[in-house]
């Protein structure tokens, strides 16, 4: 058995501003594990993982818990926690998977401590709120000590618990195109109804002009390393008329373009076939 | 009918009473054992088998490591016999040197240091040397080896039951239907975890505190292996935060860990589980493999009833036999059947020895024999309802051990009111059997189980047991006078201290606010027996109000001769009352009968009628002391794109006899039924091929939160157990009993297929009803 955590022992440093954060972060000698919320790295620190040499936090820096809604876009700061996003009216209208997808994260304490960009960085397959933002084909901002840089969401998640940023750069931003006339649709298959990880779950931002679709973004959530979009049911629909044959189709490509894993929460077989299940859930939702 | 109780008019008994422990629970004022702080204790950790089967060859001691301040303790260190005596004998305290090893997680050695995090860094410096023998690890392995060939199975005990001709029962059926049922591992998931502490005393005895369901049972335990006389082992119960059976007998073996280097290092040792070795290594509910066959009329009248019922006891016997026991007395208890077979065994796994879990064996069999019922319903061209209640047993019908039912079994109520509450008959129409129905965005589904549960000991155990109790006189906190009650029953969470309060209060005709339930201390309290098998409320509860009822006689007398003039004394709302004096309050004369007397004490000791007999040779007879009925209704919902369950309402109409509390009682109903609901659709423990239970944490041992519980409609109904005067049954276990089948009978409505296994979940229904790919 591993002994409990003693967090006496913790060197943690709590930097002011995002300024003093990615100081630190430059410095091989001063650079530590970043800590936000620490929903996931309590938890993977009781169940005995070795904690880090140094930790930095970053719970509560105020660059970092911003929200900003522009013409095109919404802003949202890595900070903000999935409560303040469940409760905050004013992106709901345009970023409304991604509200259903932070409600649906653990339970309201976990919802009141963790964060957009913990929950990013943190890169599980099974991230709740990892598929509402690919389908935004939005951006992630990346600070560091020298300069900011934004990466596309798709291409931010590289493996299993492996993201695009850099052992010195802290995400500072997400930027979310609005979705504009598109329909928004997130359901998670979860073990039970709350403080539930995801069998699998899926986020969707679907444009329908005149009964064709004219584009299609589809994500799921645990069923691969990383949360994925579904490149080919997307081209697929796109340019299509959407009638019950076209869903079946698409139900049936999904199915066929996903290759899940079975573990303690669920079998490959069900979540192959409830990843088409999902898709079909999407395209008799749009109206 | 409805028997007429005989307990005179009270003033608590029946009442909804706050709990007597709530302000303090609620406050957090309540000191659980890692509350406590014990200066000078060290702490254990156990240093265990890493492999499921096998020879320990060896066990050495790092050189390298600095042992300082270390004591290590093994099969060596034991100053009796190497043995848990449970009911064979069979399991060793420690596996020692030379012996075989039976299970992964089998205790090797106890590792004690000042801090716990030292203990467990010391512990991974003991080496082991172990010759790997090949290992049985599942119930399903050894029924796949008892289908091949029985003989090959290794059994730890057998027991049948036979009622009639079971031949002649399938002679006469025009039909046979034949089916098996599976369950797996059910963890009690108790919010604290297992603790205790020991203290070796310098005369040689040792004093043993923790979260203990039944204080006696360790005393027993460590006789034999300590080589201490009963009276130099004292233990007694802390808070508990809950045990559901997982403390009933595992904090023997956990004494016993501890005791080792508490008497090696002359010092108190604590040893205290996270929740991950909790979940490991302490006892489950016992998978199971049930086989019904079953021979009808055309019209149901069910023939004969032939039962095989395993279960997987693990690695050592421990207290399997009985768990069967009761499961082989539930497997035909609630149906009227001449010819009945049934054949109970205990299978030996290598896999930590299975235990108590609230239920004990019948759930198990309550989970096929209900499944099965309706499978049968459906071949005869019933309905569920209609079925059971033609076949169902009522007063004057014999059970499969001949045991003649009498008035005080509300079985019909218990089914006529559910049925009724439930809209049954009109909601079974609405049912999807796999195709929605005009209006039905997800498959509905209703499902209906009855039952019956054996309230207190198998068998003779009660009339054997004998339980005592006392209430005393004594001085209270305040200074004042009042009564303890002296009972060896643990409070756990079930309420057990306030039920005692409102009997005791009844019994005496004294103010509640008089009266405490001290912890349960075996140096202060008489074997009044473990805190299990439904029987507190029942057996322990009369002895209290029979208890209080004396010590009542023995002031009234006191009263009458000291202030009335031997005028007849009568003690009534917290007053002593004479005709022709004033009433004199219970304070005065308590203060003067105890400086008078002394030591004032109410005894009893639980007797059973001579009418109740049971021969344990043959398994005829009265089997239980008493019955208490349940019926289950539940309605569920499952999503057609995703297979995803819900079970939206539960129905539960139960006769325990009198209730005491109805609130506590409504509570634990509820909860139980909770407990179930993960039994039935959630609860998930397999075991990987190194032997460990797949699913050790919280986050993946899947449990209801709030937000899966359904609607719950609980009534009581009441009929009175007649040998009791306050008229209690059982009631702790029965919620747990019935509510799997109902939803599976439920799901079988709404999509129209029969699952077999539980739990059953969304991935069971796609395996059911979706075509490979």
């Amino acid at each position: 058995m591993s002994p409990p955590m003693n967090f006496d022992l913790l060197n943690i440093r709590f930097p002011k501003t995002l300024d003093e954060a990615v100081a630190f972060q430059a410095d091989e000698r001063t650079r530590g594990r970043l800590l936000a919320g620490g929903t996931d790295l309590m938890v993977q620190w009781a169940a005995g993982a070795p904690p880090p040499q140094r930790l930095i936090s970053i719970w509560g820096l105020p660059e970092l818990s911003a929200i900003r809604v522009s013409k095109e876009m919404v802003e949202i700061g890595a900070g903000v926690t999935h409560a303040f996003l469940r409760d905050c009216t004013d992106i709901r209208a345009h970023v409304p998977a991604l509200v259903a997808a932070a409600a649906s994260v653990g339970a309201t304490q976990i919802q009141a401590r963790g964060t957009l960009g913990g929950n990013a960085a943190n890169a599980s397959p099974a991230g709740d709120t990892a598929p509402a933002l690919l389908v935004t084909d939005g951006m992630v901002m990346l600070a560091s000590a020298q300069r900011f840089r934004t990466v596309p969401l798709t291409a931010f998640w590289t493996g299993y618990r492996q993201t695009a940023a850099q052992p010195d750069e802290i995400i500072a931003a997400f930027l979310l195109p609005k979705k504009g006339r598109s329909v928004e649709r997130f359901r998670k298959i979860g073990t039970r109804k709350a403080q539930a990880i995801s069998k699998i779950m899926a986020a969707s931002r679907i444009r329908l002009h005149g009964g064709t679709i004219e584009s299609a973004a589809i994500a799921l959530g645990s069923v691969a390393a990383t949360p994925i979009r579904l490149g080919k049911v997307e081209a697929f629909l796109a340019g299509k008329k959407l009638s019950r044959r076209l869903v079946e189709e698409a139900e049936a490509l999904a199915q066929a373009s996903v290759a899940p894993i079975a573990d303690i929460r669920s079998s490959a077989e069900y979540r192959r076939w409830t990843a088409g299940r999902l898709v079909r859930d999407a395209l008799e939702n749009l109206q | 009918m409805k028997t007429k109780s005989r307990c005179n008019p009270t003033r608590h008994i029946g009442t909804g009473m706050l709990r007597v422990d709530a302000a303090d629970k609620v406050r957090g004022k309540t000191q659980y054992l890692n509350d406590r702080t014990y200066p000078g204790a060290l702490h254990a950790t156990v240093v265990r088998s890493p492999t499921a089967r096998g020879i320990l060859k060896s066990l050495t001691l790092d050189p390298a490591y600095d042992w300082k301040g270390v004591t290590v303790a093994t099969a060596e260190d034991i100053p009796g016999e190497n043995v848990m005596v449970m009911h064979d004998r069979s399991m060793p305290l420690m596996g020692a040197v030379g012996a075989e090893l039976r299970y992964r997680g089998e205790p090797v050695a106890v590792v004690a240091a000042a801090t716990a995090e030292k203990s467990m860094e010391a512990a991974d410096h003991v080496r082991l040397d172990i010759e790997q023998r090949p290992a049985l690890l599942t119930l399903a392995e050894a029924i796949a080896l008892f289908k091949k060939s029985p003989k090959k199975l290794e059994l730890l005990k057998t027991q049948n039951i036979e009622k009639g001709d079971i031949r002649r029962g399938f002679a006469e059926a025009d039909e046979v239907l034949e089916a098996e049922y599976w369950a797996g591992h059910q963890e009690q998931l108790y919010l604290e975890n297992q603790g205790l502490i020991v203290f070796p005393r310098k005369d040689g005895s040792i004093y043993v505190e923790g979260s203990i369901q039944c204080p006696y049972f360790p005393v027993n335990e460590l006789n034999a292996a300590l080589d201490l006389p009963p009276e130099k082992i004292r233990v007694k119960q802390t808070p508990i935060g809950g045990a559901f059976g997982g403390k009933e007998d595992y904090p023997s073996m956990l004494a016993g860990y501890a005791a080792l280097p508490a008497l090696k290092a002359k010092k108190p040792v604590k040893i205290t589980y996270e929740r991950h070795e909790d979940m490991l290594f302490t006892p489950k509910r016992h998978p199971v493999w049930v086989r019904f066959k079953t021979g009808f009329k055309k019209d149901g009248t069910l023939t004969a009833i032939e039962c095989d019922y395993i279960l997987d006891g693990g690695a050592y016997l421990t207290i399997s036999d009985v768990v069967m026991y009761r499961g082989i007395l539930h497997c035909a208890l609630a149906y009227r059947c001449e010819n009945v077979l049934i054949r109970g065994k205990v299978a030996r796994t290598n896999s930590m020895p299975n235990g108590a879990f609230r239920g004990f064996g019948a759930p198990q069999a309550i989970w096929g024999l209900e499944s099965h019922i309706d499978a049968i319903a459906e071949k005869v061209g019933k309905r569920p309802d209609a079925y059971r209640l033609q076949i169902h047993a009522r007063p004057g019908d014999r059970t499969p051990t001949g045991q003649l039912l009498t008035e005080d079994n509300g079985s019909t109520h218990c089914l006529d009111l559910v049925l009724q509450r439930s809209d049954f008959a009109e909601k079974f129409k609405q049912a999807s059997r796999g195709k929605l129905r005009k209006g039905q965005n997800k498959y509905y589904g209703i499902g209906l189980s009855f039952f019956a549960h054996g309230s207190a000991f198998t068998g003779d155990g009660e009339a054997k047991f004998k339980a005592k109790g006392r209430v005393e006189l004594a001085l209270l906190e305040d200074g004042r006078p009042g009564v303890n009650i002296r009972v060896s029953s643990t409070e756990m969470g079930q309420g057990v201290h306030t039920i005692f309060t409102q009997i005791a209060a009844d019994g005496l005709s004294l103010t509640p606010e008089r009266i405490r339930f001290p912890y349960a201390d075996t140096g202060m309290a008489p074997n009044s027996g473990p805190t299990v098998a439904s029987r507190t409320t029942m057996v322990v509860g009369n002895v209290v109000y029979r208890a209080a009822q004396d010590l009542r006689n023995q002031i009234e007398a006191f009263a009458s001769r000291r202030y009335f003039k031997g005028a007849a004394a009568r003690m009534r709302h917290s007053k002593l009352h004479a005709k022709g004096f004033r009433a004199l309050p219970f304070l005065r004369v308590a203060r003067d009968m105890r400086e008078e007397l002394g030591e004032v004490n109410g005894a009893f000791q639980f007797i059973l009628p001579d009418t109740v007999q049971w021969d344990q040779s043959r398994f005829k007879g009265d089997s239980y002391p008493g019955y208490s009925w349940s019926a289950n209704v539940a309605e569920v919902e499952i999503d057609p794109l995703t297979l995803e369950l819900t079970v939206t309402r539960v129905f539960d109409v139960i006769d325990i006899g009198r209730v005491i509390n109805p609130m506590t009682a409504t509570g634990q109903v509820e909860g139980g039924l909770t407990q179930a609901l993960g039994y039935a659709v959630m609860e998930k423990m397999g075991t990987g091929k190194n032997g460990l239970f797949d699913a050790s944490r919280l986050q993946t041992y899947i449990v209801p939160t709030a937000l899966d519980v359904p609607n719950y409609d609980v009534k009581f109904v009441e009929y009175p157990y007649p040998f009791a005067p306050p008229g209690a049954k059982g009631l702790g276990e029965l919620p747990m009993d019935g509510l799997a089948p109902a939803i599976a009978n439920a799901i079988e409505t709404a999509i129209g297929v029969r699952l077999r296994s539980l739990p059953i979940t969304p991935e069971d229904l796609f395996n059911a009803v979706i075509p490979p790919a």
